[in-house]
């Protein structure tokens, strides 16, 4: 069984009365530990394909697959669920929490899973040493470079221990040996079992991922598996 | 779930203190509504503190014959034309009252006493007997009250009250000493209790008491005379019909004819105060209500902005995993905690407010309205971060996480 299937997945936006098909008919299937790149051109949809697979949107039409349960059929609080538990979300613009501690940051989603206090500060503590900053736990996003910033968002992700983690443009904000450190994070992430997307448009980001979908006109122009 | 609660209060305090200035200038009209609310009850609790007492001093159970109504619609120029109470019905009533347990003739006539240098004026000289022991409720804290034979043979002996023995004998016993009453020398044989001031208007302790018969030789010829009659307290209203009916006899007052005398009581004191009360009270919950909605609707406002400024935040815990309900609840918090913070801001002003007010007459603040007051700023938060909240509860994730 796939870890993720999604079928026939359609995304129909009504926009002044013409109708934009941002997703046209979409099949796609991910294993586990897969490290794939979904690319594409702006427009092309890929930004849609991505909150589509990280629960932030459901289809027009067509079957959501997430471990065999129902996405498409979810309402938000079944949706916000299956986010908290399941998916790890990095973020081109980090989207951390500015007055917050890095050990806070990395919480938050401990919190919206109702974890106890002291097995919160355990698991942030263990996800923020594993991407290297076991010694600015306590410090907040503006005392931290973009690279640090963005490895609290990685941990962030990781904290849950997710079935995925979804990275949008992961290096977008970062000079080029920053983004460079961020990926090598991926890689290991990768390599210790989990299963990354990454949506990128720069080939150097995709390069990292084992399979390539790319995208045009809301369809899948072409799917490409590179052997590890 | 209880880590939510203090995620979110955490929350809103951060936001609270991260924008101070705003905070405050939001909070203001809850600071005021707040502030008017509990001033109100402060002020009320002690007027009802210094009305019991002045209530006290005149008993429950106490009617005061008199000339003059103390309330009423008489015109006063025609109580003016009424004959004097006369001393000698005190005894009458005594006689022929099944309810009247004590009788105390009291004749009034301000002057000034004397010690020494020493020189208090304006002080109520009351001649009584004593009776007057036993209907007053001020205690006779040293010394002792005349006896029927010092008043009978018109003694030129005095009880004095606490301002009187405060002003001219400070430290030292002033039983036994002189003073002088206007022209008259005295001796002090008793003192009595402080008893405070009567409805915050005058002091019940600046006077002297002394036998009536000495009172009616030198004094009474200018003051007023009265009688103060103590009745079974079950039976107030019997006792107030019978006593009428016997002053009109002994006035021969015809049928047809109004009383002309006065039986006072402490009741429609009651019943102006309770109107006093009434005025306060409504302007206060006037002014609450006005400045609690203004107030409330100033926070709505701002939690409008807040929601706004904050959009790509809710997007991002709505990525992590937050309900529509959590963010809600985060919010509901913020824009409550802003109310707890002008209410309690509301409340510290208030008790600073409540020393200046004791400083006129004694007073407290309520505690259980200082509770209220809290509440009902919880309350407005409640209902002004309502309608912000739930929008931000509703945000569409996406486009949360991609706005600017």
């Amino acid at each position: 069984m796939s870890l993720i299937s999604l079928k026939n997945i359609y995304k129909i936006y009504n926009v002044g009365g013409e109708e934009v098909r941002a997703l046209d008919g979409v099949n796609v299937n991910i294993q586990e530990n897969e490290y794939l790149a979904i690319m594409g051109p702006s427009g092309s949809g890929k930004s849609t394909l991505m909150n589509m697979i990280g629960c932030l949107d459901t289809p027009t039409s067509g079957l959501y697959e997430f471990e065999g349960e129902m996405v498409n059929e979810m309402d938000d609080n079944q949706l916000a669920s299956i986010r908290n538990r399941k998916i790890g979300f990095v973020f081109q613009t980090f989207n951390l929490l500015p007055k917050a501690t890095a050990q806070h940051n990395v919480e938050i989603p401990l919190i919206y899973g109702n974890v106890r206090r002291d097995q919160r500060k355990n698991l942030a503590t263990e996800a923020l040493e594993s991407v290297g900053l076991g010694d600015r736990m306590h410090h907040k996003p503006n005392e931290l470079s973009g690279g640090q910033r963005q490895r609290v968002a990685i941990a962030r992700a990781l904290v849950n221990k997710p079935s995925i983690i979804l990275a949008d443009e992961p290096t977008g904000n970062l000079d080029s040996k920053s983004g460079q450190e961020i990926m090598e994070i991926f890689d290991s992430l990768y390599q210790t079992g989990n299963t990354i997307i990454l949506v990128t448009h720069e080939d150097d980001v995709a390069k990292h991922a084992h399979r390539t979908i790319r995208l045009l006109d809301g369809k899948v122009k072409e799917d490409i598996s590179v052997a590890a | 779930m209880f880590s939510l609660f203090i995620e979110n209060f955490r929350i809103s305090i951060t936001s609270v203190l991260a924008n101070k200035m705003r905070s405050l200038l939001t909070a203001l009209g809850v600071v005021i509504g707040i502030l008017a609310v509990t001033l109100m009850g402060t002020l009320i609790s002690g007027l009802d503190h210094s009305f019991e007492k002045s209530m006290e001093f005149l008993g429950k159970d106490v009617l005061y014959i008199r000339k003059y109504e103390w309330f009423g619609d008489k015109e006063w120029w025609e109580m003016r034309n009424r004959p004097n109470i006369k001393i000698k019905h005190a005894n009458s009533i005594l006689e022929r009252s099944q309810y009247a347990k004590y009788v105390a003739p009291v004749s009034e006539w301000y002057t000034s006493v004397k010690r020494d240098a020493n020189e208090i004026s304006g002080v109520r000289v009351t001649g009584t007997t004593g009776a007057y022991a036993m209907i007053s409720t001020a205690e006779i804290e040293k010394g002792r009250f005349f006896s029927s034979s010092e008043n009978r043979s018109g003694s030129r002996v005095a009880i004095i009250g606490k301002d009187i023995a405060d002003n001219l004998f400070e430290n030292e016993n002033a039983i036994g000493e002189r003073i002088r009453i206007g022209n008259y020398t005295f001796r002090v044989i008793g003192e009595i209790e402080k008893q405070g001031k009567f409805l915050g208007m005058f002091s019940l302790d600046k006077q002297v008491i002394i036998p009536i018969g000495t009172h009616q030789r030198l004094f009474t010829r200018r003051g007023w005379t009265g009688i103060n009659v103590r009745v079974d307290e079950n039976n107030i209203d019997n006792a107030t019909e019978e006593i009428t009916a016997l002053m009109r006899q002994f006035r021969h007052v015809r049928p047809t004819e109004d009383d002309n005398f006065a039986l006072n009581r402490q009741d429609p004191f009651k019943q102006q105060y309770s109107m006093i009360k009434l005025a306060i009270g409504g302007t206060g919950f006037f002014i609450t209500v006005l400045s609690l909605v203004v107030g409330g609707i100033g926070i709505a406002n701002i939690m409008f902005v807040t929601v706004k400024e904050r959009t790509r935040e809710i997007g991002t815990r709505k990525a992590l995993g937050a309900t529509p309900k959590m963010i809600l609840m985060q919010f509901l918090m913020e824009s409550i905690t802003i109310c707890l913070f002008g209410g309690l801001l509301g409340l510290g002003l208030a008790w600073g407010g409540s020393f200046i007010i004791n400083q006129y007459f004694p007073s407290e603040m309520p505690i259980d309205l200082a509770l209220t007051a809290l509440g009902l700023s919880m309350f407005v938060g409640i209902i002004s971060g309502l309608a912000p909240s739930y929008k931000a509860a509703k945000l569409d994730p996406i486009d949360a996480l991609r706005y600017e």
